[in-house]
């Protein structure tokens, strides 16, 4: 079951929900929406490996905006740290982002349970389009859930976002 | 309802959830994580706009996947349950690298049971190599009496292209799949 906006309410306020900064003019009827924060990385070339560690270009967003151009990936926070150890958060982008051609996640909407932090949003652009921080961008949702909870140790947790892929760290294929 | 991690391990035990091979250390805190398989159909236009479907083995050495294309893949594994719904998406690492794994079609139906077709398309050019963790799946309680799903593509173990007779009729399209 996904919850409603004051089910969203009164989880933030009984702490099985992280919305930090929290507010309540941002909770729709069944989801909540996030902000875009300052911090962007792109990476330096063109062709990606999952192998390798790709280097990225780090930058802050202007309050004039940037610029971003078809044919990248631009790795940016959410300025909201959020999360929960109860419900599993699904990220999408807003209706009124959609219009304008943003991809806010490269099929990766599904957030792990205990994932709390400032999240990594994938800015996929279908037109150029110019950003700004603090924008209202996406919306996430809750979901209830069944069965036992497990923690989440994955490699992203606690790090300062926007974090590059760190598929490299898998293990070597054929293992 | 979603499933965490340990229920879909504990429904995997009992055959509510069949995922083929099934490895522990793939479980995460409420999806599992599922590796690509050994072969792609990549699909692209000509410059004359005729579409052109081309099978590769993925070599040892990876495959560049690159921008305006359309590669069909598979799942390593076979995933299926008879009581779940099942949603399929792209892990964030990958997602981090601009790979798509899916074009707005992530719902699995109850019943279904196949190695899935991937629908991957990228941002940047990128290399995949064969059985690599690309993906996962998350399973979802259902409301009501079930259905079950008993489509074109069940059962599928490799990548399949569309068989849709609404869709292929169209000229461009044929080309490719007669």
């Amino acid at each position: 079951m996904i919850l409603s906006g004051d089910a969203i309410k009164a989880a933030v306020a009984g702490g099985d929900i992280v919305i930090e900064p929290f507010n309540e003019a941002q909770v729709g009827p069944n989801s909540y929406d996030f902000r875009l924060g300052n911090r962007c990385k792109v990476y330096k070339d063109q062709v990606l490996d999952p192998l390798k560690q790709n280097e990225v270009v780090e930058s802050v967003i202007p309050p004039e905006g940037l610029l971003l151009a078809p044919g990248r990936i631009y790795l940016v926070n959410t300025l909201e740290t959020m999360g929960s150890t109860k419900y599993v958060p699904i990220i999408r982008g807003r209706s009124s982002t959609g219009r304008l051609g943003l991809f806010i996640d490269v099929t990766a909407d599904l957030i792990d349970l205990g994932s709390i932090n400032q999240w990594t949003l994938q800015l996929v652009p279908v037109l150029p389009l110019l950003i700004y921080p603090e924008i209202l961008i996406g919306q996430v949702t809750f979901w209830t859930t069944k069965g036992a909870p497990a923690a989440y140790s994955g490699r992203y947790k606690g790090r300062e976002s926007p974090t590059e892929s760190l598929a490299y760290q898998d293990i070597p294929l054929g293992k | 309802m979603i499933l965490t991690g340990p229920e879909i391990r504990r429904a995997h035990a009992t055959g509510d959830i069949a995922i083929e091979p099934f490895e522990p250390a793939n479980v995460g805190p409420n999806s599992y994580d599922y590796h690509l398989g050994e072969s792609l159909i990549r699909i692209q236009a000509d410059a004359e706009g005729r579409l052109t479907s081309t099978s590769h083995d993925i070599p040892q050495q990876g495959m560049l996947l690159e921008p305006g294309s359309l590669y069909l893949g598979a799942t390593r594994e076979r995933i299926g349950s008879k009581v779940y719904a099942i949603t399929l998406l792209g892990r964030s690492s990958v997602g981090r690298l601009g790979i798509f794994l899916n074009v707005t079609a992530d719902l699995g139906h109850v019943g279904s049971d196949s190695n899935w077709t991937l629908e991957l398309s990228v941002v940047q050019p990128v290399y995949v190599y064969a059985g690599m963790c690309i993906g996962q799946v998350a399973f979802w309680e259902v409301d009501g009496p079930r259905g079950f799903y008993d489509g074109r593509y069940k059962g599928d173990v490799r990548p399949e292209r569309s068989k849709d007779p609404a869709l292929n009729g169209r000229a461009a399209v044929k080309e490719i799949y007669s």
